[in-house]
C-alpha cells in the first residue's frame, strides 16, 4: 500500500506543475505496462488471492530505494554454482511478481482515473483563473505607475523650484550688495579725493559692518579684508592731509580732518601724529630750502650729491652771498610752518570752547571727550615748546654754520635784524628766551664784531700814520652828537639834558618813530596771521632802517648845523685877524684876552683821526643797540679804541728827543707813574712787536687780537727848533686826545646803562685808568717842547761866569737874566705864531709856560749851586735877579703862583740860615740835589769849619739813604 | 680780513665840494646811492679789494672833504697817492673850473707818477648839465688824464673808473714805469707777497734749528 500511496502522492504532487502531457506519459507508461502484462497474464491464470501472495513475495528490498537496480540485486543474489533451474525459477518468480505488481499498478490506475481526470480539471481551471489574475495584477499595475508618473512628480518638481527661486533671489540681493560694496570701493576714493574723509569713514564702516553680515559668504571674506585695508589706507590718506595742516594752516580742511578722526576715536593719535608731522615739517622744509641753496650755488661743477647729506654739513656749503636770502627764505619757511602750529592752536581753543558749549547740553560720554580735550591742549602747550625748539635748532644750525665776518656791517645787521626778529616771534609764540638763537647771535655778532674791530683798527693805524696832525677845523661848540653816527644818541642826550633847549626837537620826532616798531613787533601772529610774512617787510623797511647811512630827511637840521661850519671860511679870517690883534695888542696892555674872543674863536682841536675814531665808536654804540649781548665785548672794543689812540700819541709825541723810555720811566720826572702804567699796559695788551723775533711765530695769535704800533708820517716833523719841535702837530694831536677822553666822559652814563652791571668795573677802570690820563699826556709832549725852546744850557754857563762873592750891593740884574728872558719873548712869539696857525688852548700855554719857568727855576738853583764861593752881597744879587726874572716874567706870561718860586727863594734864603736852623733846614729840604746842598753848605762863609764838615758829612749819610 | 691780494694801491678822490666824491666811493664800495650825504668832514676812507687783469688788488681809497677849510687837512693824504680821481660836477661850471687847481695840488704832492682820472660825475642829471663831454674829454686830453662821466647815483661807470684807474697803475708796474719798493708810490705789495718775500728773509733763521735736530 505504501507504494501506492507513494504513487498517489507522486502523481498528486505533480498534478500542479506537471502539464497535461503527463498524463499522456502515464497512459504511455500504461500501455507499455498493459503491453507487459498482457503478455503474462496469458501464461498464468490469477486470481486475486495469489495475486495478494505473489504480491507479498516480493522482497523487502524493492521497496527500499528509488534507484534500486533490481538487476544488479538480482545478479547479485546469484550463488557461485549456478544452478539453471533456479534461475529460471526464480526468473519465473520474478516474473509473476511482475505480472502481479503491474496488475494492481494498472487496476489502480484505472480504479483512480476518474478522480485524476477530475482533478486534473480543477487544476486546469485554477491554472486559467490564476493567469487571469496575473493579467488584472498587470494591468493594475501599470495604470498605477502612469498615475504617478503623470501626477505626484510634476507638482512637487512645481514647488521645489519655486522654494529654489526665492532662495535665489534672496541671494541676488545679497550679491547686489556685495556688488555695491565693492563699488563703495571706488566711491570711497573719491571721496577721498573730494577730501570728505569724514564721509569716507562713515562710509567705510557702514560697509564693514554690512560685511560683517555677509560673513558667510566666502567671497566676503576678501572683501572685509580689503575694506580693512581701505580704512587703513583712508588713515593713511587722512594722515597725509593732518600733515598737510603743517605747511599751510586751513580751518576747513582741519575741521574736516579733526572731524574724521573724531570718527575714527583717535584724536589723541591724531595729536600725536600732528606734532611728528609738524617735527618733520620743520626738518624737510629747512633741508629743502637749504638743499635748493646749495644745488643753485654749486652749479654745474657740483657732482656731488647734496641730497645724503646732513643738515649741518649742508648748511656749511652755503655760500657768502646766498645766506642772507637763504636764511630769509628759511625764517619765511619755518614761519609758515608755526603760522599753521599757532592757528591749530588757535583752532582748538575756539573750536573747544564751541565744543564744550555743546556738550554741556548733553553731558552723555564726555568723559571721555574731556579728557580727550585736555589731553590735546596739554599736548599742544607741550608742542609749542618743542616746535620753537626745532625751529630755533634748524635756525641756529644755519646761522653757525657759516662765518659772516666778511660781511658788511648793513648786511650783517640785516641778518641780525632777521634773528631777532624770529627770537621775537619765538617768545611771542611760546614764551621762549630762545637761548640757543641768542647763543647763535651773540656767537656770530662776537666774531664779526672782532673781524669788524679788526679791521676798524688797522684802519685807525692808517689813519694814524697817514695823520699829519692838522687841525680838521669845525664849529667851536663841535660835539659828537653832531656827528652822523651819534645821530641816534640825541634822544638819550635830550633825557639826560645834555644838549642845548634848541636841539631837543628832534628828539621828540625819534621818540615818535621809535614807538611805531615798537608796537609794531608786539604781535607777529596777528598781525602776519592771515598774510604776508615778517621776514617779506625788509625790503621796504630796508632803506628806512639803514641806521648807518644816516637816518633820513630828519636830520636836515642837523645838517644845517654842521654846515654851519662850512660858513667859517670867512669867520676864519676873523679869528685871525683877532688873533693878530691879540698879539699887536698884548705888547702893550697888560694882557688881558677877552674871554668872549677866546671863546669864540676855541674850536676844539681835532685831527682827521680823531673823527675817525669818533665814527667808529658811534658805529660801535649802535653796533650795541642790536648787538645787546655783545655789549661789553663791543664797549671793551671801544676802549681798545682809545687805548690806542692814547698810546700812538704819546709814542708819537711823548718820548723823542729825550730818551725817555718806556723801560725806564724814571728818567723822565713828567711823566706820571699813573699814565706810565697806563701806557705800560696798552703796550702788553693791545700793540704788537713786528721787530721782537718771537712775533713770526705767534702772529696768528698776535694779529688776532694785537696791532702793530703805527708809524709817524714823515711829513711830520718834530725835531725843528723853528716850528717849537712840532709844537702845533703836538698840540693838535694831544688836543686831539683831549677832545676824544672829554667826548668819552660825556658818553660815560651812556655806557653805564649799556654794560652789563657786572662788568661796570672795567668801565670804570676804563675811565679812572685810561681816559683820566688823557690829561697826563700834555706833560711829556710838551715838556720836550718847553725844555729844547728855552735855552737854559747857556743861562747855566752864562750863570757859571758870574761872581757871586762880591763886596758890594749890586742895582744891576745880571746879564743871564736878559738873555733867559730875551730867549722868553722869542718863544712867546713863536707860540703867538703857532697860534695863528693852530689855536692853542689856554690850558696847554699855562702848562707849557709853567713848564719853562719850572725849568728856568731849576736853572737857577742849579746855576747858584755852581758857585763855590758866595757873599751876603753875592746873595743879595741872586736875589735881585730872580726878582728881575719874575718881574719882567708876570709881563710875558700870566701865571700865578710861579711855579718852584719858592724852590729858587728858599735856596736862595738858605744861606742866611744860622748854623743851628741850617742843620733843620737841610734835612727838611731833600728836593734839593745832594749837589745843591753841598754846593750850599760850602758856599755858606758864616759856618765855622767844624759845623761845615758836621753839615756835609749829613748831606752824604742823606745821599747814602737816599740810594738805598 | 681774510682777503688776500697781490697789490695794494693808495687812491684819492679829490674835487670840489659836492661834486659827489664821497657818493663816488658809496656806490663803489657798498653798491648803493648815499642818499643823505653830509660834506665830508676831514677825509674818510674806504677799502676794496678788485680785480685787475687777474690780479686781486686792494684800492685803499682816501675820501677828502672838498670844502676849502679842510684844504690843510686834505693835503696831508695826497703823498704816496698810487692813483687819483679827480671828479667835478658835469651840472655845475664852478667845479669844472676848479679842475686845474686841484691838478696842480694832485701833481705837486701826491707820487708824480701819479695815474689821475679826471670824472665827471651827475651824468644821471643830463636836463641840468653844463659841461659838455667834449668840452671835459679836451681838458683832459691836454692834462694827459683818463676821462669818464659817471653817475653815482644810477652807479654807472663809477666801479670802471676805479678799475681803469687801477689797470693803468698796473700796466705801469709790469712796464716797469713804476716801483713798487719805490717810496711814497703808493703801491705796497700785498699779503701773498709780502709773506713771500718775508719767507725769502726768514729762510736761513729758520734752516738753522733743522739742521741742528
Amino acid at each position: 500500500m505504501a507504494f501506492t500511496q507513494k504513487l498517489k502522492s507522486l502523481i498528486g504532487g505533480r498534478q500542479d506543475s506537471l502539464p497535461l502531457p503527463v498524463e499522456e506519459s502515464v497512459s504511455d507508461i500504461l500501455t507499455v505496462g498493459a503491453g507487459v502484462t498482457k503478455s503474462k497474464v496469458e501464461k498464468k491464470p490469477v486470481n486475486p488471492h495469489e495475486e495478494q501472495e505473489i504480491i507479498d513475495g516480493i522482497e523487502d528490498k524493492y521497496y527500499n530505494n528509488e534507484s534500486f537496480d533490481t538487476s544488479l540485486f538480482e545478479l547479485q543474489k546469484l550463488p557461485e554454482q549456478l544452478d539453471l533451474e533456479k534461475i529460471t525459477e526464480d526468473c519465473v518468480k520474478l516474473r509473476t511478481q511482475l505480472q502481479a505488481v503491474s496488475k494492481r499498478v494498472s487496476e489502480l490506475i484505472l480504479q483512480n482515473h476518474s478522480a485524476y481526470a477530475t482533478e486534473l480539471q480543477r487544476v486546469m481551471d485554477l491554472q486559467r483563473t490564476l493567469r487571469e489574475a496575473g493579467a488584472v495584477c498587470q494591468s493594475g499595475r501599470r495604470q498605477l505607475s502612469h498615475a504617478r508618473e503623470s501626477f505626484t512628480i510634476a507638482s512637487l518638481g512645481l514647488l521645489a523650484n519655486y522654494r529654489k527661486r526665492q532662495q535665489l533671489t534672496g541671494l541676488l540681493k545679497s550679491l547686489r550688495t556685495i556688488k555695491t560694496l565693492q563699488r563703495t570701493d571706488l566711491r570711497l576714493r573719491e571721496m577721498m579725493e573730494e577730501e570728505d574723509y569724514c564721509g569716507a569713514i562713515q562710509l567705510c564702516l557702514e560697509c564693514q559692518k554690512a560685511a560683517s553680515t555677509f560673513r558667510h559668504y566666502k567671497c566676503i571674506s576678501e572683501l572685509s579684508s580689503k575694506l580693512q585695508d581701505t580704512l587703513e589706507m583712508i588713515e593713511e590718506q587722512l594722515d597725509v592731509a593732518l600733515s598737510k595742516t603743517c605747511s599751510g594752516f586751513d580751518v576747513q580742511h582741519y575741521q574736516k580732518v579733526q572731524r574724521a578722526y573724531r570718527q575714527l576715536g583717535k584724536t589723541q593719535t591724531a595729536m600725536d601724529q600732528l606734532h611728528m608731522h609738524f617735527a618733520s615739517a620743520i626738518h624737510n622744509t629747512a633741508f629743502t630750502i637749504i638743499l635748493g641753496y646749495v644745488e643753485l650755488t654749486a652749479g654745474s661743477g657740483g657732482a656731488v650729491n647734496f641730497q645724503k647729506r646732513q643738515y649741518t654739513d649742508l648748511c656749511k656749503n652755503i655760500t657768502i652771498e646766498t645766506f642772507t636770502p637763504c636764511l630769509v627764505d628759511l625764517c619765511k619757511a619755518l614761519w609758515e610752518v608755526m603760522k599753521s602750529y599757532y592757528k591749530t592752536m588757535k583752532w582748538h581753543e575756539v573750536h573747544d570752547q564751541e565744543y564744550a558749549q555743546t556738550e554741556s547740553e548733553h553731558t552723555g560720554a564726555s568723559v571721555e571727550a574731556t579728557f580727550n580735550r585736555r589731553y590735546v591742549n596739554q599736548k599742544l602747550e607741550y608742542g609749542r615748546g618743542r616746535i620753537w625748539q626745532d625751529v630755533q635748532q634748524k635756525v641756529k644750525m644755519f646761522v653757525l654754520a657759516t662765518n659772516l665776518s666778511g660781511f658788511k656791517l648793513d648786511e650783517f645787521i640785516y641778518v641780525l635784524d632777521i634773528i631777532n626778529r624770529m627770537i621775537e616771534i619765538g617768545e611771542e609764540f611760546c614764551g621762549s628766551k630762545s637761548e640757543g638763537l641768542q647763543d647763535s647771535l651773540k656767537q656770530q655778532s662776537l666774531n664779526y664784531f672782532k673781524t669788524h674791530h679788526q679791521m676798524r683798527l688797522d684802519e685807525l693805524r692808517m689813519f694814524l700814520e697817514n695823520e699829519a696832525w692838522e687841525m680838521c677845523p669845525v664849529r667851536s661848540n663841535f660835539n659828537i652828537l653832531q656827528l652822523m653816527e651819534f645821530r641816534f644818541m640825541r634822544k638819550w642826550a635830550t633825557s639826560q639834558h645834555l644838549i642845548p633847549e634848541n636841539e631837543t626837537r628832534k628828539g621828540g620826532e625819534s621818540y615818535d618813530d621809535n614807538s611805531a616798531p615798537d608796537g609794531e613787533t608786539k604781535s607777529y601772529f596777528s598781525l602776519y596771521l592771515e598774510e604776508g610774512n615778517p621776514f617779506d617787510k625788509q625790503t621796504e623797511e630796508e632803506e628806512k632802517e639803514d641806521v648807518f647811512s644816516g637816518m633820513g630827511d630828519n636830520e636836515d637840521g642837523y645838517a644845517d648845523s654842521d654846515s654851519d661850519s662850512d660858513i667859517p671860511d670867512e669867520l676864519k679870517k676873523d679869528y685871525i685877524d683877532e688873533i693878530t690883534g691879540e698879539t699887536h695888542s698884548y705888547k702893550h696892555s697888560k694882557r688881558r684876552p677877552s674871554s668872549r674872543s677866546k671863546g669864540h674863536r676855541q674850536g676844539p682841536l681835532i685831527t682827521n683821526t680823531t673823527f675817525n675814531v669818533l665814527r667808529v665808536m658811534g658805529k660801535y654804540l649802535q653796533m650795541i643797540s642790536i648787538l645787546k649781548p655783545i655789549a661789553f665785548d663791543v664797549i671793551s672794543c671801544m676802549s681798545q679804541l682809545f687805548d690806542y689812540y692814547l698810546y700812538t700819541v704819546y709814542s708819537f709825541f711823548g718820548q723823542d728827543s729825550v730818551s725817555v723810555d718806556l723801560i725806564n720811566p724814571q728818567s723822565d720826572r713828567s711823566i706820571n707813574t699813573r699814565l706810565f702804567t697806563t701806557l705800560q699796559r696798552i703796550r702788553e695788551n693791545l700793540v704788537a712787536h713786528p721787530n721782537t723775533p718771537n712775533h713770526i711765530a705767534t702772529e696768528k695769535q698776535d694779529t688776532t687780537d694785537k696791532i702793530t704800533a703805527p708809524k709817524m708820517s714823515p711829513l711830520v716833523k718834530l725835531s725843528d727848533a723853528s716850528t717849537l719841535f712840532g709844537l702845533a702837530e703836538r698840540v693838535v694831536a694831544t688836543e686831539s686826545l683831549m677832545f676824544l677822553a672829554k667826548q668819552l666822559e660825556y658818553l660815560q652814563p651812556y655806557l653805564e646803562e649799556l654794560i652789563p652791571s657786572n662788568k661796570k668795573a672795567f668801565l670804570s677802570q676804563f675811565y679812572t685808568q685810561t681816559v683820566n690820563m688823557a690829561c697826563e699826556v700834555r706833560k711829556p709832549v710838551y715838556s720836550v717842547v718847553s725844555r729844547q725852546s728855552i735855552i737854559y744850557e747857556s743861562v747855566l754857563q752864562q750863570m757859571g761866569t758870574v761872581r757871586w762873592d762880591i763886596k758890594e750891593i749890586m742895582s744891576q740884574h745880571n746879564a743871564y737874566i736878559d738873555l733867559l728872558l730875551k730867549s722868553f719873548t722869542e718863544f712867546q712869539k713863536r707860540l703867538a705864531d703857532i697860534d695863528k696857525r693852530v689855536p692853542l688852548p689856554k690850558a696847554v700855554t699855562n702848562l707849557i709856560w709853567e713848564q719853562c719857568v719850572r725849568h728856568a727855576n731849576r736853572t737857577f738853583v742849579e746855576g747858584y749851586a755852581s758857585t763855590k764861593k758866595c757873599s751876603n752881597e753875592g746873595r743879595a744879587l741872586m736875589q735881585l735877579d730872580f726878582q728881575q726874572f719874575l718881574t719882567k716874567l708876570d709881563q710875558i706870561v700870566e701865571l700865578r703862583p710861579i711855579p718852584e718860586r719858592e724852590f729858587v727863594e728858599a735856596y736862595i734864603k738858605a744861606y742866611y740860615l744860622p748854623e743851628s736852623q741850617l742843620e733843620g733846614w737841610v734835612h727838611d729840604h731833600k728836593e734839593y740835589s745832594n749837589r745843591q746842598l753841598l754846593a750850599l753848605v760850602t758856599s755858606v762863609d758864616h759856618l765855622g769849619r767844624k759845623s761845615r764838615q758836621k753839615l756835609i758829612s749829613m748831606v752824604e749819610e742823606m745821599e747814602k739813604a737816599r740810594r738805598t | 680780513m681774510s682777503e688776500s691780494y697781490e697789490f695794494l694801491f693808495k687812491f684819492l678822490v679829490i674835487g670840489s665840494a659836492g661834486a659827489g666824491k664821497s657818493c663816488i666811493l658809496h656806490q663803489f664800495i657798498e653798491n648803493k646811492f648815499k642818499q643823505d650825504s653830509n660834506h665830508t668832514i676831514g677825509v674818510e676812507f674806504g677799502s676794496k679789494v678788485v680785480n685787475v687783469g687777474g690780479k686781486a688788488v686792494k684800492l685803499q681809497i682816501w675820501d677828502t672833504a672838498g670844502q676849502e677849510r679842510f684844504r690843510s687837512v686834505t693835503r696831508s693824504y695826497y703823498r704816496g697817492a698810487a692813483g687819483a680821481l679827480l671828479v667835478y660836477d658835469i651840472t655845475s661850471r664852478e667845479t669844472y673850473n676848479a679842475l686845474t687847481n686841484w691838478l696842480t695840488d694832485a701833481r705837486t704832492l701826491a707820487s708824480p707818477n701819479i695815474v689821475i682820472v679826471l670824472v665827471g660825475n651827475k651824468k644821471d642829471l643830463e636836463a641840468e648839465r653844463e659841461v659838455t663831454f667834449m668840452e671835459a674829454s679836451r681838458f683832459a686830453q691836454e692834462n694827459e688824464l683818463m676821462f669818464l662821466e659817471t653817475s653815482a647815483l644810477t652807479g654807472e661807470n663809477v666801479e670802471e673808473t676805479f678799475l681803469k684807474c687801477a689797470r693803468s697803475i698796473l700796466t705801469k708796474i709790469e712796464s716797469g714805469e713804476l716801483d713798487p719798493e719805490r717810496m711814497g708810490s703808493g703801491i705796497q705789495y700785498g699779503d701773498a707777497l709780502r709773506r713771500m718775500h718775508r719767507q725769502e728773509k726768514l729762510q736761513p733763521r729758520s734752516a738753522r734749528p733743522d739742521c741742528a735736530c
